[in-house]
């Protein structure tokens, strides 16, 4: 072609996806918090490692490093690092709940994937709004609410 | 990783992906009834000497570093295109897993060690 | 604009972005005034992407793909965009309108229910023309997954071929959901891991590795596993299930990439 082209490919529809129903959100979903979720990870296991001294554990170190990582005092029993723990949790629940646990579900086990069938063209029903796999996102739905009621209780009532 | 295919490596992900549902769900239900409590330091002291529990962190911390980087391998593969982009991301993961895995290890080990004795 | 009945709604089911299409209305043809906001792109022109409006009557029974060449013979002759067979077959006039990828001749504006019907080129492809885009990938992809009948036996193959392969109704239904692809691209553009990831196989592409490998005829699903099993094969799929969604042959290639996974980390097919 002779002329260099101005224009890239663009995007799918953002409107496609409001439209689809949830899957292309979780999809987004557990690539975003999968990756907070490891920077999380290795921030952590290296805090915590600092907190207890290396290998060499004392109410000093310890209480000095988690104060600073806890910060200011918010509210009631919470502190800023309450907060940051409370909403890491509550990721990692979605992350695997929604789509993780689905997908190992459905990929390995088979789980809501219905066997190809001569369908009645046009009109067909795609695999992923069949019962199968809706009752698969209700149950992920579901598990995550209860386990945000227990972590905001955890974390900022008791 | 040249060596261990794609759906292996996957197959290991989600292995250790149902592994982490049990010892993640261990970790965070010993923060109960109270965050607040469940990290001071006595409270920490009787957990790491709490043998089931700290066996549930040994395998939480290599499962989750193994899961983690996986499935960060493959984001940054998917969006990353460069003809030594995978020798790259695997070297540089790994020697991340690897320094992560040994601190945490040192950490905990010696802990324990201190505290039992 | 004479219009004796009024147009009853359509209904949209928004379960599977396909439009229910009721019972054609008795009588004289509905027409209607539409515009068509057409997404365009030169190559000579330069500056990237521009809107044109166009003004056109269409009846009831006429679709998006009649109006584009409406417009091309009597309004802007400069227009361009890809159509062939006009009835759903060939799947060349691919195209985003009104945010959806949809096929032009699949697609009546009285049936979308807007006055302004948006047309843009298919996302994830890279555009040639206006509403015409470059399937030179597309294509390589899916000739990468070996779209055809593989013998072991090459003799038997390629030179002489001695005997029938016969076939039972129970074995034509493992794959022929997924034989019905027209190669029309809507699923490639929808597909968001087609964008994040640009060489990524696609859904299209992926369908059809399953469906030669779940022929009872095929020999080569070894080959076609190995290509699939890779970052940019099966595992960049996250089962969104878009390409199922928009797919005008109802295909599902989100069920033949799951499938293909479970393929993979079982070592064996799921009957």
């Amino acid at each position: 072609m002779a002329q260099q082209k101005q224009v890239k490919r663009v995007p799918p529809k953002w409107s496609l996806w409001f439209r689809g129903g949830l899957d292309e959100w979780l999809l987004i979903f557990q690539k975003v918090s999968g990756a907070i979720l490891v920077i999380y990870l290795i921030a952590h296991t290296l805090v915590i490692s600092t907190a207890l001294g290396f290998g060499h554990p004392s109410e000093l170190t310890w209480n000095t490093v988690i104060g600073f990582v806890e910060g200011p005092h918010v509210a009631g029993p919470a502190h800023v690092g309450t907060i940051i723990e409370y909403l890491i949790a509550l990721l990692a629940a979605v992350h695997g709940g929604a789509n993780g646990f689905r997908l190992i579900l459905t990929q390995y086990f088979g789980v809501g994937l219905p066997r190809p069938e001569r369908h009645t063209f046009p009109r067909a029903v795609p695999s992923v709004k069949k019962s199968g796999q809706a009752w698969l996102k209700y149950v992920a739905i579901i598990v995550v609410i209860i386990f945000l009621i227990l972590a905001t209780l955890v974390a900022f009532v008791w | 990783m040249g060596m261990v295919s794609a759906s292996t490596l996957r197959r290991w992900q989600y292995l250790l992906g149902i592994v982490l549902i049990v010892v993640l769900g261990i970790h965070l239900a010993f923060r109960w009834p109270s965050y607040e409590q469940s990290i001071s330091y006595p409270v920490v002291v009787n957990q790491i000497l709490n043998y089931g529990y700290i066996a549930a962190i040994y395998i939480l911390l290599y499962a989750a570093l193994a899961h983690g980087l996986i499935g960060f391998r493959t984001l940054l593969l998917e969006l990353w295109h460069w003809k030594y982009a995978r020798i790259t991301v695997d070297v540089v993961l790994i020697i991340i897993g690897v320094a992560v895995a040994v601190i945490g290890t040192i950490a905990l080990t010696g802990a324990i060690l201190t505290l039992a004795h | 604009m004479s219009s004796q009945q009024t147009g009853t709604a359509l209904q949209t089911t928004a379960a599977t972005e396909k439009i229910t299409i009721t019972k054609p209305p008795l009588g004289s043809p509905i027409r209607r005034t539409y515009v068509f906001k057409v997404k365009r792109y030169d190559p000579e022109r330069g500056g990237g992407y521009y809107w044109r409006e166009y003004k056109i009557e269409l009846t009831n029974h006429e679709t998006v793909l009649d109006g584009l060449i409406k417009i091309k013979w009597h309004q802007d002759a400069t227009l361009s965009f890809r159509y062939s067979c006009r009835m759903g077959i060939c799947g060349s006039c691919g195209m985003i309108i009104n945010g959806v990828p949809r096929l032009a001749c699949e697609t009546k504006p009285y049936d979308l229910g807007t006055e302004v019907v948006t047309i843009e080129p298919l996302s994830n492809f890279e555009p040639i023309k206006d509403v015409a885009t470059d399937f030179s990938d597309f294509f390589r992809k899916h000739r990468s997954v070996k779209p055809w009948l593989i013998r072991k036996d090459e003799t038997e193959q390629f030179e002489k071929l001695e005997t029938y392969y016969p076939q039972t109704e129970e074995q034509l239904n493992e794959y022929l959901e997924f034989a019905y692809c027209i190669k029309c691209g809507l699923c490639y553009s929808a597909c968001p891991m087609v964008f994040l990831n640009k060489d990524y196989l696609g859904p299209q592409a992926l369908a059809q590795a399953y469906r030669w490998s779940a022929d009872n005829r095929d020999e080569g699903a070894v080959l076609r596993l190995k290509v699939v099993d890779s970052e940019n094969g099966v595992w960049s799929c996250h089962y969104s299930g878009t390409c199922s969604k928009v797919c005008p042959k109802d295909v599902d290639p989100a069920l033949a990439i799951n499938l293909l996974k479970n393929w993979l980390l079982t070592g064996r097919r799921r009957r």
